[in-house]
C-alpha cells in the first residue's frame, strides 16, 4: 500500500489534489496523510508550503517587509528522487 | 466504561512468515534479559527495534548490553534477502494492509462517499475545462473592483492633494517667510506632486488587497494555483511554478524567494525568470493612471488584458526557455493539499489589507520620497537656457537632458518623449515611481501654465474635502453593481481631460505622431514587461547569482521592447 502512493505520484500526468489521490487509491484521506508523512520521514517525499518563508518574515531574505505579500500557500508534496 | 472492561480485539496482527519467525527469535532473546522484560512489552519492543528506532535501541542496549545488538543484527541479516534495506517499510506497509483489510470488513461505507460542500464547489472550480474560465472571470471582477469602484476615491484624493493640501503648504511656507523660494517648489512640485501622485492610488491598492485577501482566505487561491498548474504542466512547464507566480501578483520580491519551493536549481532559475512577468501590485497605479486618461470607458478591460498578457508572456517565454536553455527531464507531478473553503473573517481580511497597504506607505515615505526629491533636484537644475536653480523651464533641466538621451530608444515604440523616458528610468527604483515622475514632470509643466484663481478659506477647503468624500462614496456605491455587469446610471459623455491628464495625453500624442492611445497602450505593455525594480533584481541576484540577474534585466527589457514595438507599429499598420 505504501508503495502505491509513490507509484501514483510517479505515474501522475499532472498535479493531483490530496482528495483526488485518496479516491484514486481507495485510501481514507486521514490514512493517506499518515502514509505521506511516513515517506516524508523516510526522505522519499518532500512536503513544503507554497508560500515564501516558514512562518515569520524574518526568514524571507533581505527585504523582510515585502513579506506582507506572502500568501498562505497550499501544502505541496513532491517526489524527492527527481531532485537535482 | 473503563479500559479494563473492554474486550480484547478479536483480530491479531500477523506479519509475513519470515518477519514473524524473526520476531519470535528476537522476543526470546530480549526476554532473557529481565531488565527489558520488566520494562517493555517484548513483541512491541522487537518490532520497534526491527523498524530502526535508534533511541529505543540505545535504551535497550543500556539495559541489556551487547546481547541486544547481536540478536538484532542476526535477525536483520536473516531478513535482508527478503526485504533488503526496506525492512521498516515492509513492517509499516503490512500494518497498513492489516488495518485496511480490517476496516474493510468491519465498516459499512456508502458506495459513493458523501460529498462535502468543499467537494461540490471543487467539482466546478477545479473542473478540467471550467477551472480556467472561472479563474479569468474572478480576475475580471477583481480588476473591475480596483478600477471602476475606486475611481471616485482616487479623484477625491487627487483633488485634495493638488488643491487644498498644496495650497495649505504654500500658505504655511509664506507665513514662515519661505514662500516663492526653491523650498516651496521642492515641497509642492517635488514631495506633494511625487509622493502624493502615488498616494492617490491607495484606494486602488486597498481594493486589490481586499480582493486578494478574500481569495486567499476563502481557499480559492490554492485552487487557482492548482488549475493553472495543470495547464502549465500540460504545456511542459513545471507545474509548481505557478505558486510563486501567484505570489508575484502581490510583489515580485517574495515571489522570487518562493521559487525555493521548487526542487531543482534549473526549475528555480527558470521560474525566477518568469515571475517578474506577472504584474505586481506596484505596476497597478501606472495602469490606472494611463488607462483612465486614454481608455476611461474601458479601463477595467485594459488592466485585465494587461494581467492576462503577463501570464501568457510568462507561459510562452517559459515554453521557449524549456525547449532551449532549460532542456531537461519532464517536470515531476506533485500532490497539492487543497484546504477546505472557509468564510473569510472581517478581521483577517482587514489585517492583510492593512499589512500590505502599510508596506506600500512605508515605500512611499522612503524610496518614493527619496526618488521624488532626486527627480525634483534634476528638474530644478538648468543645463540649457538662462534659467536659475528651481526656476527653469523643465525641458531645459538636467532631468530632461538625461532622460532625453535615452528617449531615442523608446521613439519606435511611440513614447519617445523625455518625460516618459525619464519615468521609465526612475521606474527601475520602484514601479510606482513611474507615476510619481510622470506627475512631477507633467505637473511642473502644467503649473507653469496655470492661471491663478481666488484662494479659498480654510473652512471652505475643509467643507470641500468632506463634500468630495461624500460624493465619492456615492459614486463608488453606484459603480459597485457594475462589477458584475449591472449599470445603474447612463454613462456620461467623455469630457476633455484637464490638468495632468491633458498634459500626459498631449505628451503621448506629440511623441507618437498623433497615435496617442496606441502609444499609451504600448507604454502599458512596456511597463508590464520591462526590467523589474531594483529590489527584485537584488532578490534575483541573491537567489540565482549575478549571471542570471543580468539575463533577467536584459532579457526582460528586450521582451518588453519587442512587445511594445509590436503593439505600436502593428497597431499603426492596422490603422490604429
Amino acid at each position: 500500500m505504501l508503495h502505491q502512493v509513490l507509484q501514483a505520484l510517479e505515474t501522475a500526468s499532472g498535479p493531483v489534489s490530496l482528495d483526488e489521490l485518496s479516491r484514486q487509491l481507495g485510501i481514507d484521506p486521514g490514512v493517506l496523510e499518515d502514509m505521506i508523512a511516513f515517506w516524508v520521514r523516510k526522505g522519499r517525499l518532500q512536503a513544503g508550503n507554497g508560500g515564501v518563508c516558514g512562518g515569520s518574515c524574518g526568514g524571507c531574505g533581505p527585504q523582510a517587509q515585502e513579506c506582507a505579500f506572502r500568501p498562505a500557500g497550499p501544502r505541496v508534496i513532491t517526489l524527492r528522487e527527481r531532485m537535482q | 466504561m473503563t479500559a479494563g472492561t473492554l474486550p480484547a480485539p478479536g483480530a491479531a496482527l500477523r506479519y509475513a512468515p519470515p518477519i514473524e519467525t524473526e520476531l519470535e527469535r528476537l522476543v526470546t532473546a530480549l526476554g532473557a534479559i529481565p531488565a527489558l522484560a520488566e520494562r517493555y512489552p517484548l513483541r512491541w519492543l522487537a518490532i520497534q527495534l526491527l523498524e530502526g528506532d535508534d533511541d529505543l535501541l540505545a535504551e535497550a542496549e543500556g539495559l541489556g548490553g551487547p546481547t541486544v545488538t547481536a540478536a538484532l543484527a542476526a535477525c536483520r541479516e536473516r531478513l535482508a534477502p527478503h526485504y533488503g534495506e526496506d525492512l521498516d517499510v515492509a513492517l509499516v506497509d503490512q500494518r497498513y494492509r492489516f488495518v485496511h483489510a480490517l476496516a474493510g470488513q468491519a465498516l459499512t461505507r456508502p458506495a459513493t462517499p458523501p460529498l462535502t460542500l468543499s467537494d461540490r464547489i471543487d467539482r466546478v472550480v477545479t473542473h478540467r475545462w471550467l477551472g480556467i474560465p472561472i479563474f479569468l472571470a474572478l480576475m475580471w471582477v477583481v480588476f473591475k473592483l480596483t478600477t471602476d469602484v475606486t475611481a471616485p476615491f482616487v479623484d477625491w484624493i487627487d483633488a485634495t492633494l493638488s488643491g487644498p493640501v498644496s495650497a495649505w503648504a504654500t500658505t504655511l511656507l509664506g507665513v514662515a517667510g519661505l514662500g516663492g523660494a526653491w523650498f516651496e517648489s521642492l515641497l509642492v512640485d517635488g514631495v506633494i506632486a511625487g509622493v502624493g501622485g502615488v498616494l492617490v492610488f491607495v484606494p486602488v491598492l486597498l481594493a486589490l488587497y481586499f480582493a486578494l485577501a478574500l481569495l486567499e482566505d476563502s481557499g480559492y487561491m490554492a485552487r487557482a494555483a492548482f488549475v493553472m498548474d495543470r495547464l502549465m504542466h500540460a504545456l511542459g512547464l513545471h507545474g509548481k511554478s505557478f505558486l510563486p507566480m501567484i505570489v508575484g501578483f502581490g510583489c515580485s520580491v517574495p515571489a522570487i524567494y518562493a521559487t525555493r519551493t521548487l526542487d531543482s536549481r534549473r526549475d528555480r532559475i527558470l521560474t525566477g525568470l518568469l515571475v517578474p512577468f506577472m504584474s505586481c501590485s506596484a505596476r497597478l497605479p501606472v495602469y490606472v493612471l494611463i488607462a483612465a486618461i486614454f481608455f476611461p470607458s474601458h479601463a477595467g478591460l485594459v488592466i485585465f488584458g494587461l494581467y492576462l498578457t503577463g501570464i501568457v508572456v510568462a507561459i510562452v517565454i517559459g515554453m521557449l526557455l524549456r525547449r532551449t536553455l532549460f532542456r531537461n527531464q519532464p517536470p515531476a507531478p506533485f500532490v497539492l493539499e487543497l484546504p477546505p473553503y472557509r468564510l473569510p473573517t472581517l478581521r483577517g481580511v482587514w489585517r492583510q489589507m492593512w499589512e500590505r497597504t502599510a508596506a506600500f506607505l512605508r515605500k512611499a515615505t522612503t524610496i518614493i520620497l527619496a526618488t521624488s526629491v532626486v527627480v525634483w533636484l534634476l528638474l530644478a537644475l538648468p543645463v540649457r537656457g538662462e534659467g536659475r536653480f528651481a526656476d527653469t523651464p523643465v525641458d531645459q533641466s538636467a532631468f530632461a537632458a538625461v532622460s532625453g538621451a535615452t528617449a531615442p530608444v523608446f521613439a519606435p515604440l511611440g513614447f519617445g518623449g523625455w518625460e516618459t523616458s525619464g519615468a521609465l528610468l526612475t521606474g527601475f527604483v520602484a514601479k510606482e515611481v513611474v507615476v510619481s515622475t510622470l506627475g512631477q514632470t507633467y505637473a511642473v509643466a502644467d503649473l507653469e501654465e496655470e492661471v491663478a484663481t481666488a484662494p479659498a478659506t480654510f473652512s471652505e477647503d475643509l467643507l470641500g474635502i468632506a463634500g468630495g468624500l461624500v460624493s465619492a462614496t456615492g459614486d463608488a456605491l453606484r459603480a459597485l453593481p457594475g462589477v458584475i455587469g449591472i449599470t445603474l446610471e447612463t454613462p456620461e459623455a467623455e469630457t476633455a481631460p484637464e490638468g495632468l491628464a491633458a498634459a500626459v495625453r498631449a505628451g503621448f500624442e506629440a511623441s507618437s505622431g498623433g497615435h496617442g492611445s496606441l502609444a499609451a497602450l504600448a507604454f502599458l505593455v512596456f511597463v508590464l514587461l520591462y526590467t523589474p525594480c531594483m529590489t527584485t533584481v537584488a532578490a534575483a541576484r541573491h537567489e540565482f547569482g549575478s549571471r542570471w540577474m543580468w539575463v533577467s534585466i536584459v532579457g526582460q527589457f528586450a521582451v518588453a521592447w519587442l512587445a511594445a514595438l509590436l503593439v505600436f507599429q502593428g497597431g499603426r499598420l492596422l490603422g490604429g
